[in-house]
């Protein structure tokens, strides 16, 4: 069975999610063991990431556009990314009551705004293998 | 009728109809009731409660 157009995006998002948002967070995880806790400091380095995820997705989806013809979103696309987007979003949740309870306990603000970007990442990466899942396997069982 | 010439009458991508077919995925009643329409059936002899695929 031939991908669709969907099923090839979402490839597209999460490949290129984990390789450009993974290298943030091991070079911010170095920078974090070497005592960087001003939140500044990341900011020229999460800039970069965010810039080149747009291009290396705009750059994907022509590329798969180009070399098969897009056939538009239908009924088990909307239903497969809401199915998967519920099972997913728990993690993003997690990773607000984890900042939270950091602001309680007054946690440098870096590392607030990393375990919120990391639940988000984390959430979104989990949404693209339960909708790749369910693409390939179904929705059935 | 190849799965493309139906996806394209009930408003569907291929692979949708793929799954249907490979019981990977319920439709919803619109799109069961434009299946059955195309091949001019009852519903019921199109779809039926916990079929297998063949």
């Amino acid at each position: 069975m031939h991908a669709s157009f969907e099923e090839k995006s979402v490839w597209i998002q999460l490949v290129s999610t984990v390789a450009v948002l993974g290298a943030y967070f091991v070079v911010a995880a170095l920078m974090l063991s070497k005592g960087v806790t001003t939140v500044i400091a990341f900011v020229p380095l999460f800039i970069v990431p965010v810039a080149l995820l747009v291009v290396v997705l705009t750059v994907g989806h022509v590329v798969v556009a180009i070399t098969a013809r897009p056939d538009g979103r239908d009924e088990r696309d909307r239903i497969i990314e809401w199915r998967a987007e519920s099972n997913s979003s728990w993690i993003l949740g997690v990773g607000v009551l984890a900042a939270l309870t950091g602001l309680v306990v007054s946690l440098d603000n870096v590392w607030i705004a990393h375990m919120l970007l990391l639940s988000m990442l984390l959430s979104e990466v989990a949404r693209f293998i339960f909708q790749l899942v369910y693409y390939r396997r179904g929705m059935e069982k | 009728m190849t799965q493309q010439e139906l996806a394209d009458q009930i408003g569907v991508t291929r692979q949708t109809v793929n799954a249907i077919e490979g019981c990977k995925y319920s439709p919803s009643l619109e799109v069961a009731f434009r299946i059955a329409q195309v091949f001019d059936k009852p519903l019921e002899d199109v779809f039926q409660y916990g079929a297998q695929p063949e």
